[in-house]
C-alpha cells in the first residue's frame, strides 16, 4: 500500500545513509511473543514496516469445524490465553444464542465477576510488562504480585490458573466455595491500595511519561478504519465499550460503572500514553464491578439444568448462524458460527481484537525512531496467541 | 435501526442487486450481488443514518453449492449493526484445486479489510480483486492449497518433515527395538483423515464418561 512506496531513502546526498533491512523478531523480548516486523532504517528512523505473523498459528478454526462445540471451549482458551474466560464467555454465548438458551441467573452474575477478575489480571500483565519494554522492570513484579492473586482466586472455582475451561455453554462449571465472594470482596480492597503504587512508580515517572507521550499517535479515524477495538479505540478518545452500548450479559445493563476514554492528559490525544492510562482506569471500574455484582449473586442453579442432560451426547444446534461481539481486555472478540444441525460447525470463524489492533502497525510505524516502535508495539497491547489463532 | 430498517434504507438507496432480508438464521443478513458490493458497503459507510463507522469482520462459508462472504459492519453512532453476504455460486464440479471464487475488495473503503481478506485468501482461497498486497498472512508463503476448503488434503510433508502423525512414534521407539512394521503406502492425494462426506454430521462421541458440576473430579478430592 502506501507503506511501499515510503521505501525510497532520502535523496538529499551529504545526508545519506544506506538503507537497512532489519528484522524485529520473531524472537524478541518487545514484542509480546513471536511476532516478527520487517523494517526498512535510514539510521534511527523507520522508514516502512511490515508485520509478519503467522508463527503461533495453531489451526484453531480448522479444529473448531472437527469437534463438537463443548470441545472447542478450552481450544478458545488458548487464543488470548491471558484472558481465557472473556474467551470463553464469548464462545459460550455464541454457541447459547445458536441454541436459543440462557444461562440461570447466578451463572450470569459469577460470569462478570470471573470476566472481570480475568480483565485485570490481563491488564496487569499489560501494566507490567511495558514497564519493561520502557526499560522499569520493577512494575513488572508489582504486576504479577497481584496477578498471583487473582490466579488463587480463580483457580478456586475453576481448578485451572490461566487456562480455566469455566465459563461454558449453558452456565460455569462449578460453583464457588462459601468464601470465596468476600475473599474476592477482601483482594478488591487491597487492590485498590496496590493501585495507587503503580501510579507512582509508573504512571507519573517522568521518564515514563517522556517515553509514551506524543508516540505513536493514532487519530480517532484512522482507529475506527483499522477496527481498533478496546483501549486502543478508547485511547483516542472513542467512549465505546459494548459492555456499555450494547449489553451482551444483562446484568452488565444493571452495573454502574464508566468508560474510561483517552485525553490527551500529557500530549496529543491517541498516544501510547494515553491507551497505557485507559488500562490502568479500566482495572479500578472493574473493581467497581466485581464489588457491586458480589452483592448480587443469587442462590440458584449456576448450570442450565437442561442443557447439562444434552452435554452427555453432543450438541447439536439448529441450522442457523450466529454472530456475537463481547467485550475483551483487549477489545471486540467476535465468534461466527455456522450450523448446519450437526455435531461440529461448519464455519468457526474467531474475530480477534489484538488481530485488527496488530494491523494499525504498519501504519503507525513508519516515521519512528526505532526505541518509539517497541513502545508502539507495547501500547496496543497484542496476544499472538489470538492474532495467529 | 434494527436490520430491517437498515435493509429498507439500503433498498431504497438506488444501490441495484440487493436481495431480500434472510431472517431465517439467528442474524438476519442481507444478500447482494457481487456487481453490487462495493456500492453497498460504500452507501452503508457513508449514509449518514447508516453510518456503519467499522467493518467488524470479513469471512467466507464453503457450502456445497456456493461460497458465502461475509462481512459484519457495526456502527458506533447508531448502536446497530447489519450483516451483508455475497454468494459465489459453485461452478459443475469445482473443487478447491481448480476453483478460486472472486470477489471485489473492500480494503478501499476500510483498511481494516486488508488483513482480513488476506487470512479468508489464505485459508479458503477467495480472492479479493483490487487488493493492495494479496499474499498468504497465518501460513508459510510456499504453502500449497487453502486448508479451510472442505476438500482439503492434508500433506504428507512440508519442506522435507513429514507431517503424517504417525510418522514418527513418540513414545513405542526404544533404543535398539525393533522398527514398527511398515504401513501400507497411502496412494498419492488420499486425505489422512476422510470424513464420510464434508457435509454431513459425525456420529456421536462413544463412551464419553462426563463429570456433573459441583462433583468432584477424579483425583481431585480434599481440594475445594
Amino acid at each position: 500500500m502506501e507503506a511501499l512506496e515510503l521505501y525510497t531513502v532520502d535523496d538529499r546526498a551529504d545526508l545519506y545513509t544506506e538503507e537497512l533491512k532489519l528484522n524485529l523478531g520473531p524472537q524478541h523480548p518487545s514484542t509480546h511473543g513471536v511476532l516478527r516486523v520487517e523494517l526498512k532504517m535510514d539510521g534511527e528512523i523507520i522508514t516502512a514496516s511490515r508485520a509478519d505473523i503467522g508463527y503461533l498459528h495453531r489451526c484453531a478454526e480448522k479444529i473448531g469445524e472437527n469437534v463438537s462445540y463443548l470441545q472447542f471451549t478450552p481450544y478458545t482458551d488458548r487464543m488470548d490465553y491471558l484472558a481465557a474466560c472473556n474467551n470463553e464467555l464469548a464462545w459460550s454465548l455464541t454457541v447459547e444464542k445458536l441454541l436459543g438458551v440462557e444461562a440461570p441467573e447466578r451463572a450470569q452474575w459469577l460470569r462478570v465477576i470471573v470476566c472481570e477478575l480475568n480483565r485485570i489480571a490481563s491488564h496487569l500483565i499489560a501494566f507490567g510488562t511495558y514497564g519493561i519494554d520502557m526499560g522499569a522492570n520493577t512494575p513488572f513484579f508489582y504486576a504479577f504480585r497481584e496477578r498471583e492473586a487473582i490466579m488463587a482466586l480463580l483457580e478456586r472455582p475453576s481448578g485451572g490458573r490461566m487456562l480455566y475451561n469455566y465459563v461454558r455453554p449453558g452456565g460455569v462449571a462449578h460453583d464457588i466455595d462459601e468464601a470465596w465472594l468476600p475473599d474476592v470482596l477482601a483482594f478488591c480492597d487491597e487492590f485498590e491500595r496496590r493501585w495507587a503504587e503503580y501510579n507512582q512508580i509508573l504512571t507519573t515517572n517522568r521518564i515514563f511519561i517522556g517515553r509514551t507521550a506524543n508516540v505513536g499517535v493514532l487519530p480517532r479515524e484512522m482507529a475506527l478504519a483499522w477496527g481498533c477495538t478496546g483501549p486502543v479505540l478508547r485511547g483516542s478518545g472513542v467512549k465505546w465499550d459494548l459492555r456499555r452500548d450494547v449489553p451482551y450479559l444483562w446484568p452488565y445493563e444493571e452495573l454502574e460503572f464508566d468508560v474510561p476514554v483517552g485525553e490527551g492528559t500529557h500530549g496529543t490525544l491517541g498516544d501510547c500514553w494515553d491507551r497505557y492510562w485507559v488500562r490502568m482506569r479500566e482495572m479500578m471500574e472493574s473493581v467497581r464491578i466485581i464489588r457491586q455484582a458480589c452483592q448480587r449473586v443469587p442462590s440458584g442453579d449456576f448450570m442450565d439444568k437442561n442443557l447439562l442432560r444434552q452435554y452427555k451426547t453432543p450438541l447439536k444446534p439448529p441450522r442457523g448462524e450466529a454472530y456475537l461481539r463481547c467485550e475483551n481486555p483487549r477489545g471486540e472478540l467476535g465468534f461466527y458460527v455456522v450450523s448446519e444441525g450437526g455435531t461440529s460447525p461448519i464455519r468457526c470463524r474467531a474475530r480477534g481484537p489484538s488481530f485488527c489492533n496488530l494491523s494499525v502497525l504498519d501504519a503507525l510505524l513508519p516515521g519512528c525512531m526505532i526505541a518509539d516502535g517497541v513502545a508502539i508495539i507495547g501500547s496496543l497491547d497484542i496476544v499472538l496467541g489470538e492474532v495467529d489463532r | 435501526m434494527n436490520e430491517a430498517t437498515l435493509h429498507a434504507r439500503l433498498a431504497a438507496s438506488g444501490v441495484g442487486g440487493i436481495g431480500a432480508l434472510d431472517t431465517s438464521a439467528k442474524d438476519p443478513f442481507v444478500v447482494v450481488e457481487k456487481d453490487a458490493l462495493l456500492a453497498a458497503l460504500a452507501f452503508l459507510r457513508d449514509d449518514p443514518q447508516c453510518r456503519m463507522e467499522m467493518l467488524h469482520n470479513v469471512t467466507a462459508v464453503e457450502r456445497p453449492e456456493a461460497m458465502e462472504v461475509v462481512y459484519h459492519l457495526c456502527s458506533l453512532a447508531h448502536h446497530h449493526s447489519l450483516t451483508v453476504k455475497v454468494r459465489l455460486p459453485r461452478p459443475e464440479g469445482g473443487t478447491h484445486q481448480n476453483w478460486i471464487p472472486e470477489v471485489p475488495s473492500a480494503a478501499g473503503l476500510w483498511a481494516a479489510a486488508d488483513w482480513h481478506e488476506r487470512e479468508q485468501w489464505d485459508l479458503l482461497g477467495v480472492r479479493f480483486t483490487g487488493h493492495p498486497d494479496l499474499r498468504r498472512i497465518l501460513l508459510p508463503a510456499e504453502w500449497i492449497g487453502h486448508p479451510l476448503r472442505k476438500d482439503y488434503v492434508y500433506p504428507t510433508e512440508h519442506g522435507g518433515m513429514p507431517l503424517e502423525l504417525d510418522a514418527v512414534p513418540l513414545y513405542e521407539r526404544r533404543e535398539g527395538a525393533p522398527l514398527p512394521a511398515a504401513k501400507p503406502p497411502r496412494e498419492a492425494g488420499t486425505p489422512l483423515f476422510q470424513p464420510p462426506s464434508p457435509f454431513s454430521t459425525r456420529p456421536a462421541a462413544a463412551g464419553g464418561k462426563t463429570v456433573e458440576p459441583g462433583q468432584d473430579r477424579p483425583g481431585n478430592e480434599g481440594h475445594s
